[in-house]
């Protein structure tokens, strides 16, 4: 296929955490915030005078010294983002606002509070943690509401003045909502049988959208769907099969490349910092606060493995089903960061009853934060993709 | 006086040969080294036994 | 800044007895050559207290469904070796410690016994007993029983506390079977091996089957809520055992967090209530927390007298009876009571004389991180080989309140946010989670309060939680001039770090960094990678 117009320029924008629409928008005003959870609601971040930035630590080298405070049982993408922040990489944030969604991305955030490793020169500078419910039920919404009060929009009010009212929070979600409806009208092009859009490529996108300023992307973004609705696909398929990557924290696009440098198609991404369900819109009524809206959309669509009620751990599963068949799915890559336990757990259970009660190929890896080009991964897909090959051709028979 | 007597010494003699019989168990830890020999058994035996291992 | 120092402590009275206990070890043995001869009185007190042991082992042997249990569960092999762990922890002990040792240990055992016994009872596979089953609610190992204060007609039945938490105790090696089941079906290896044990046995159908429902916690860590995630699976789908899921808040210092978690609390209570047919007893509530208030008051006093040159109940003697009473009874069993009253005279008798427990105190340790399970009884070692005297674990370092015990309208409400507080609280997590300051700060606090001149830090590799706190720890201990030594284990796993690999830690920090030599050189290096 032609490759896409702005490819280069949503790459460029993962080169650097400290991007140039995070810089443009600084000088606009903005102040930004720092976050590493999918759990942190995301309009609330974006509320208007500042914008969010989901930390990544893009070419990543040495994480010694983040090993040191960590030690090397812990993720490397928690090592690898405190690493980057005692190097002064986030020295561009204006707050860092994280849930203690896991044990480690917690401590990662205590040990840069604890060694003030931002914030120094900066006055209205804060760290700050947030309670998030486990189960999806009106105590958790409770909770969440309560937490998010208490944690983003007051300090983000008392800190930097920020208009924290119903109608900012609404204008925020209409913003959010617009990014969303086209990540997801670009991700359709990915349900076609002659898909116009890699997983590659939309990985990158996507990802563009968790670290840069939302309204800088837009017209980036439109101009990019209007290009896949004219884009013509090879003439055969490039991939042997359809794979959905669900699990952990991804935010190396390398990965997904080693992946469909092995013969798949990632046709849908249900991890952190992917699209399912991190790019559904949030509709909000009028008969009910925009907050309590916010953060009933946030607990209930919840796929990460620390909800611990039955109906959330049944509804992880389920929801992986819906997604592979609506995305046409050959079969699933259950993939974990290395040291991730909530994914070491998930990963285990899910590709399990997937293989076992839904009758799908099931890949289970698991990966470091950044591959490269890993052999080993290769191999595993490709061997992956021959396994579906055969069962095609079994089922066929 | 002399039923009590006599029931006084059998229990010292009862209590006394069982503190000849089981303060050496207790003192060369025979009762350990006993079941320590059992234990391999038993794990054999657990081995054995058909289990429905599942998720 | 200067390195801080503790001037040596030499024990007036000499220690009777065995003084080489490295000699009782038999090389590569399960077991240990005989038991330890400690004067005539201590050897005598010592075998009276074992005789106690067999009889509790006997009474439980003579019921056939035990037995039958025993040939089902691989676990129970584990309970083969219960003399040989109370040896383990009162090794050197003489007089008031070898008592206070056994008053704790030997009820622990009674306490077990009988939970066994009503496991087994209930268990479909073993006594099947359908009506006994009902009056059992299942709950996790490492959970705070609080919300059972109110049901006395209800058994609050742990089954991972038999199978995997007391089987690591009595045989290192227990949990190594369970831990490679669960890795066959495709857990990963670095996560941390006590929930992966317990899932282990979930998985290997080695769990026994009981129970009206089930109160499952997000307990300490990421692992022990996922954990949870398997074993309810097999509760509920297959054994038709239902499951509530009850989250207590991970920043649990914090103000906003406490609605939340008062508001679960309630909601386990009516779950318990609708699945039992059982109804909340305020009278029974208000009894077991004066039980608690009391074991808080008595723990209190212990602590403060640890503070002071003559520590009594300290190292072994604190651990494991506090995680025992704090957590699994939590008021709700009369003996612990009667118990802590039996230890409270006997430490104040010690203290009143000035007892010690080693021929030396060379050094005040302040114990930190999660103590290796299947090396428990190195607290005794510590203190009998280097002369170190573990003054207090961050496991004993728990709630210091009082709970409300009076029955006012008032304070059955409070009730719900002091079983809130309890359970955000409970062992391991009231350090491990709500932040720092609670792991990292309190530590330092600690060892100003107790006078300690000595670090021992328990690594658990696996643990999150306490690895995110690495660098800090060193960099804060550097900073105060406090000897820290790391002592990395792998909870369940001794294949990872052995116990020689545990004390080579020590050993090799006590030579080369303080250049001393130890007290009983035949505990620096022991054959024990196969005992028990």
């Amino acid at each position: 296929m032609k490759d896409l117009k702005h490819l280069i320029y949503f790459e460029d924008l993962l080169q650097d955490a400290n991007n140039a629409l995070v810089q443009q928008a600084q000088k606009e005003g903005l102040k930004c915030i720092g976050y590493m959870c999918e759990n942190a609601p995301e309009p609330l971040l974006n509320l208007p005078g500042v914008f969010s930035s989901r930390l990544r630590a893009p070419r990543t080298g040495s994480i010694d010294v983040g090993t040191y405070y960590l030690t090397s049982f812990l993720c490397e993408y928690s090592r690898a983002i405190l690493e980057r922040a005692l190097e002064g990489g986030y020295n561009y944030l204006d707050a860092v606002i994280t849930p203690d969604g896991c044990t480690m991305l917690n401590r990662c955030v205590e040990n840069m509070e604890v060694l003030q490793a931002m914030g120094k020169d900066k006055p209205g500078f804060f760290f700050d943690y947030m309670e998030i419910p486990m189960k999806a039920d009106y105590n958790g919404l409770d909770l969440y509401v309560l937490q998010c009060k208490n944690h983003i929009l007051k300090p983000l009010a008392e800190n930097y003045g920020i208009d924290t009212s119903d109608a900012a929070i609404r204008k925020a979600v209409a913003e959010h909502n617009k990014l969303c409806e086209l990540i997801r009208a670009i991700g359709d092009f990915r349900k076609l049988d002659q898909p116009t859009i890699t997983g590659y490529e939309y990985n990158v996108i996507t990802l563009a959208t968790y670290v840069a300023p939302k309204h800088l992307l837009i017209d980036k973004l439109e101009e990019t769907l209007e290009e896949l609705k004219n884009r013509k696909p090879d003439s055969e398929p490039w991939f042997k099969a359809r794979v959905l990557v669900v699990g952990s924290e991804v935010d190396d696009t390398d990965f997904i490349k080693v992946v469909e440098d092995s013969g798949a198609f990632v046709c849908a991404d249900r991890y952190c910092y992917g699209s399912l369900p991190g790019r559904d819109p949030i509709y909000l009524t009028d008969d009910e606060d925009a907050l309590t809206q916010i953060c009933r959309a946030y607990m209930n669509r919840s796929e990460c493995p620390r909800m611990m009620d039955t109906a959330s751990m049944d509804g992880r599963r389920s929801y992986v089903d819906e997604m592979a068949k609506e995305y046409k799915a050959d079969g699933i890559i259950y993939q974990q960061m290395k040291f991730c336990d909530p994914w070491a757990y998930e990963k285990m259970m899910g590709s399990t009853i997937l293989r076992d009660e839904y009758g799908w190929p099931v890949l289970a890896v698991d990966r470091p934060y950044t591959i490269g080009t890993s052999g080993q991964m290769r191999t595993r897909v490709q061997a992956f993709m021959e396994s579906i090959d055969i069962k095609k051709i079994h089922g066929e028979g | 006086m002399r039923f009590i007597g006599k029931a006084i010494l059998y229990l010292f003699l009862i209590c006394t040969g069982l503190f000849l019989v089981t303060f050496p168990i207790y003192f060369f830890n025979i009762d350990m080294k006993l079941t320590s020999m059992i234990e391999p058994l038993l794990l054999k035996h657990y081995d054995r036994i058909d289990r429905d291992q599942h998720l | 800044m200067a390195v801080k120092k503790f001037k040596t402590m030499v024990n007036p009275k000499p220690i009777k007895g065995d003084k080489k206990y490295g000699e009782l070890y038999k090389p590569g043995g399960k077991v240990r050559k005989r038991r330890e001869w400690r004067g005539v009185g201590d050897t005598l007190y010592d075998y009276w207290r074992w005789l106690g042991i067999l009889l509790t082992l006997g009474k439980f042997v003579a019921v056939p469904r035990n037995v039958k249990a025993m040939f089902r569960y691989r676990w129970m092999a584990n309970y083969l070796a219960v003399p040989m762990m109370v040896d383990r922890f009162t090794q050197g002990l003489r007089g008031e410690y070898l008592r206070m040792a056994h008053e704790q240990q030997d009820l622990i055992i009674i306490d077990v016994a009988k939970l066994l016994g009503n496991i087994f009872r209930g268990d479909r596979r073993i006594g099947n007993d359908e009506e006994f089953s009902k009056i059992n609610v299942l709950v996790d190992e490492n959970e705070m029983t609080a919300v059972m204060m109110g049901f006395p007609n209800l058994k609050s039945t742990s089954r991972e506390t038999p199978s995997t938490y007391v089987s690591v105790l009595l045989n290192q090696h227990a949990a190594e079977h369970y831990i490679d089941v669960a890795q066959e079906y495709g857990l990963a290896g670095d996560v941390c091996p006590m929930p992966e044990a317990e899932a282990g046995v979930s998985i290997d159908d080695d769990a026994p089957i009981l129970g009206a429902c089930a109160v499952q916690c997000n307990t300490t860590c990421d692992g022990s809520l996922l954990g949870n995630g398997v074993i309810s699976r097999r509760l509920e789908k297959e054994d038709g055992i239902p499951v509530f899921q009850l989250p207590a808040p991970l920043r649990h210092k914090e103000d906003d967090v406490q609605d939340y978690a008062a508001e679960e609390i309630r909601r386990a209570i009516k779950f318990i209530e609708e699945h039992t047919g059982h109804k909340w007893d305020w009278d029974y509530y208000f009894e077991c927390a004066r039980r608690v208030n009391y074991a808080t008051k008595c723990r209190n006093e212990w602590l403060d007298m640890n503070k002071t040159d003559y520590p009594q109940i300290f190292g072994g003697n604190l651990a494991l009876y506090t995680e025992t009473n704090y957590m699994a009874i939590c008021g709700k069993v009369p003996e612990f009571e009667r118990c802590d009253r039996r230890l409270m005279k006997l430490a104040e008798k010690a203290y009143k004389k000035q007892k010690m427990a080693a021929p030396e105190y060379r050094h005040r340790a302040i114990v930190w991180g999660v103590q290796s399970h299947f090396y428990m009884d190195f607290l005794v070692w510590l203190l009998n080989c280097w002369g170190i005297v573990p003054l207090t674990d961050m496991l004993s370092c728990i709630n210091t309140e009082m709970i409300a015990e009076t029955d006012t309208p008032e304070n059955r409400e409070q009730a719900y946010y002091d079983m809130a507080m309890l359970t955000e609280e409970m062992i391991m997590r009231n350090r491990t989670h709500g932040g720092y300051k609670v792991l990292l700060d309190d530590l330092f606090e600690f060892v100003e309060q107790y006078n300690a001149d000595m670090i021992i830090l328990w690594e658990h590799i696996t643990c999150k939680a306490l690895d995110g706190m690495h660098g800090l720890f060193e960099d804060k201990a550097r900073e105060r001039g406090i000897p820290l030594i790391w002592v990395d284990h792998q909870l369940f796993d001794p294949r990872v770090i052995s116990r020689q690999g545990v004390r080579d830690q020590v050993n090799q920090y006590m030579r080369t960094v303080m250049q001393e030599e130890p007290l009983d050189p035949t505990l620096e290096i022991l054959d024990d990678d196969n005992s028990w």
